[in-house]
């Protein structure tokens, strides 16, 4: 596994190396490679690409102090460039909020979005998702010694006490499971807050991402247990142009290949961490 | 002197480095009425104030009916509310009708019921001629009879002896007679009192004894036909010469 | 705009939050303050020591150190505030006897943050009013409790009306600090979940919640001018 990805990065780099000995405008160094015309042979031959990503979402993409950003959807990104023979010095990271996302892609701001970027139907109407390469779900944590709670359910009672922060999706889907907001919601601007809340026993739970949530986990393993059900699926695509059949195939390709040999796990083990299970099985949607 | 109420012994007090009250003896019987006459500065203030110890006095002791008085607390409030007090400035609880200026000492301190204050009170205000005035304010009311008011109040609590602290040094001139009136009444009246004044003519034919003071200290004392015709000292006859002169 | 037609029972909901919190505090912190202020005229030296500590720690710390204290060391002590479910109150104002402990803690961290500054207040009342008032219910007798509840407070009190109505419409927006932590039903708890969690424009929904603490705030200011008019009028007849 390691001598094939070795190998891999190996013939990438020669296929690099030999497009710039061949001079940068000849065309059969990718061509070679990918199909003419396809978008994969058009940002090879440019030899750089502009990204969409956040630069605010720790774990996958928090701009650090090198004014580059830095994570899980930034070392998924690397792949795709890797394979497409451009250097890390010739990625442009653009950041790219919730809002914008859609806009960029047709407005080609950006050639692709690796950003959080849950897949669903609103937003196939306007670009195409490759992926998912990492599927996200709200889940419960609680004090460890509590068995009182098992899913978003457990609230309904109107008796258990839930954290999450303020702003947030997770805070507005655990809202339906709640008899009464007053008595049971409690909303901090940082989730710390709420792990000392649930560990004082003001509060039963915390709910927000399983990433996040699994953090605090790790970090707490004696005060705390994760219910590992999450109750939304929100499975993270690469969003790029409508209907380029062709480019998110081959995204799909890469991304399966990197899954097998280890490639997904470094970026994984890179950003993720050990605190985060890694999943057994990744299944693209191809569409 | 057995049937003294009032007596100071060797009162001595300071106000920072001002020697104010230097080795003041006093005796007052009961029924006596004392005038108090001196220059401004002279300590007569505080020695009215020092009685019921809304000034402390730094040596000395006095004592009221028989008990050195007492430290802050309870008894200090008991005796108080044993000795009539009245101000320069009147000092009526601007927030309270006159009426209930008179009952407040009453019922809080003497646990009298409202009625039984009320109508005791509104006798007192009678016999101060302001009955008419009792449901006002006291800022709707002209200093003379506010300080009727205030000397109804401090009636209204049977105290064993009155005290006087220049009463009428704040009132118009034409209201100065009012107020000496119900004093002359109380003092035919058997009431002890200590009276701060300037005013000579109360003195004379309204007090038992003149106490003359000057710079903290008792320099004569008198029955008032003796002390106005024949003062001893030389610093009493120069104080009469000034006051009387006007 | 839509958001006013479409949320407005969010709008109310919050108000009225912050209505409730502001009341209790406001009767909390008018309570307290005088007894602080009673301590601090007090002729009991240690007494006097407890209420200047008192007013010099809580006017010289911000109000967000107060409600994190409250609501993180409240519970470490292993207080939830419950004392604060007071029978008959808690059916009036419901936040108050939930499980969840936040709008208490919050509740109590402005009450003690506005305890000094009413404090404060009533001791320049206290301050205004005539030493002879004091002296003359001392000299028929009156204890120093009797003295101050029949004599000095009734004064003070109005000569602080001003200075406390100040102090209450501070209070009124500093409880919008409340939201932050976790008592989400406020009006500063609105635009977190109209303009976080459903994505309303902020502008709107600030302008909104703007409304809703005039709402509060201007009657009271109005209310001030009228007792300084009337006082005015006391004082020149």
């Amino acid at each position: 596994m390691r001598l094939t990805r070795i190998a891999a990065v190996a013939v990438v780099a020669a296929l690099a190396l030999g497009a710039a000995a061949c001079g940068g405008d000849d065309d059969k160094s990718s061509s070679n490679k990918f199909p003419a015309g396809s978008t994969m042979a058009k940002l090879a031959d440019a030899g750089k690409i502009k990204i969409g990503t956040k630069f605010d979402q720790p774990l996958f993409g928090l701009k650090g102090l090198d004014g580059k950003p830095a994570g899980f959807d930034v070392e998924i990104a690397k792949i795709l460039t890797k394979e497409l023979g451009i250097k890390d010095d010739n990625i442009e990271w653009v950041e790219s909020p919730s809002k914008v996302r859609e806009d960029y892609i047709q407005q080609d701001k950006v050639s692709l979005v690796v950003a959080t970027y849950t897949i669903n139907d609103a937003r196939k109407e306007k670009v195409s998702f490759a992926g998912p390469y990492f599927t996200a779900g709200q889940d419960i944590l609680v004090r460890k010694d509590d068995d009182s709670i098992s899913g978003p359910e457990s609230f309904q009672a109107g008796d258990k006490k839930v954290c999450s922060v303020t702003g947030s999706t997770p805070a507005k889907n655990i809202e339906q499971y709640l008899k009464d907001k007053t008595a049971q919601l409690v909303l901090f601007d940082v989730y710390s807050k709420c792990l000392d809340a649930l560990k004082a026993k003001q509060v039963d739970a915390i709910t927000t991402d399983n990433v996040i949530l699994s953090g605090f986990q790790s970090q707490n393993p004696d005060a705390v247990k994760l219910l590992g059900q999450p109750f939304t699926r929100e499975p993270y695509g690469i969003g790029v142009k409508k209907d380029d059949k062709q480019f998110r195939d081959w995204i799909n390709d890469v991304l399966e290949a990197a899954f097998k040999d280890g490639r997904y796990k470094t970026a994984w083990d890179a950003t993720l961490g050990t605190n985060v299970k890694m999943p057994t099985a990744l299944t693209v949607q191809r569409y | 002197m057995t049937d003294a109420l009032i007596t100071l012994d060797a009162v001595n007090k300071w106000f920072g480095k001002l020697h104010v009250l230097r080795d003041v003896n006093l005796s007052v019987a009961a029924g006596e009425v004392v005038v108090v006459i001196g220059p401004s500065g002279s300590g007569k203030s505080t020695l009215c104030r020092s009685i019921n110890r809304l000034e402390t006095i730094d040596s000395g002791t006095i004592t009221f009916d028989g008990r050195p008085l007492p430290a802050e607390g309870r008894a200090l409030a008991r005796l108080r509310a044993d000795v009539g007090m009245v101000f320069q400035s009147f000092n009526l609880f601007a927030h309270k009708t006159i009426l209930d200026n008179v009952t407040l000492g009453p019922t809080k301190v003497r646990r009298q019921s409202t009625a039984d204050a009320r109508a005791y009170g509104m006798e007192l205000l009678e016999r101060v001629g302001i009955a008419d005035q009792a449901g006002k304010h006291p800022a709707q009311l002209s200093g003379g009879q506010q300080q009727r008011a205030a000397i109804a109040r401090a009636l209204a609590m049977r105290p064993k002896a009155m005290l006087f602290d220049e009463p009428t040094s704040a009132l118009d001139p034409e209201m100065v007679g009012e107020v000496l009136e119900v004093m002359t009444g109380l003092a035919k009246g058997g009431m002890t009192m200590i009276v701060v004044t300037h005013e000579m003519g109360f003195a004379r034919h309204a007090a038992d004894r003149v106490v003359f003071m000057a710079d903290g200290q008792i320099v004569e004392q008198a029955p008032p036909a003796e002390f106005f015709a024949q003062p001893r000292t030389e610093r009493a006859r120069d104080f009469l010469g000034k006051v009387l002169s006007h | 705009m839509e958001v006013f037609s479409d949320k407005l029972d969010v709008f109310w909901n919050g108000f009225l939050g912050t209505v409730q919190m502001c009341l209790l505090a406001a009767v909390g912190a008018l309570i307290l303050g005088a007894l602080v202020a009673v301590l601090r005229i007090s002729p009991i030296p240690p007494l006097r020591a407890v209420g200047t500590a008192y007013v010099t720690v809580f006017r010289n710390v911000p109000l967000t150190v107060v409600m994190f204290f409250a609501a993180f060391a409240l519970p470490l002590l292993g207080s939830d505030a419950s004392f604060l479910k007071i029978p008959g109150l808690r059916d009036v104002i419901k936040p108050l006897g939930t499980d969840l402990p936040y709008f208490r803690f919050a509740t109590i961290a402005l009450t003690l943050y506005t305890t000094a500054f009413v404090c404060e207040a009533l001791r320049s009342g206290i301050g205004a009013v005539p030493l002879g008032q004091a002296e003359a219910a001392r000299s028929l007798g009156l204890s120093f409790t009797q003295n101050l509840r029949h004599v000095v407070l009734p004064q003070a009190w109005k000569l602080a009306i001003v200075p406390l109505g100040s102090v209450i419409i501070a209070m009124v927006k500093n409880s919008a600090l409340a939201a932050a932590f976790g008592v989400i039903v406020t009006l500063m708890g609105v635009v977190d979940e109209l303009v976080s969690q459903q994505y309303y424009d902020a502008v709107p929904v600030f302008l909104g919640v703007a409304v809703g603490f005039l709402i509060l705030t201007i009657p009271l200011g109005l209310l001030l001018d009228m007792v300084e008019r009337s006082q005015k009028k006391v004082a020149t007849r």
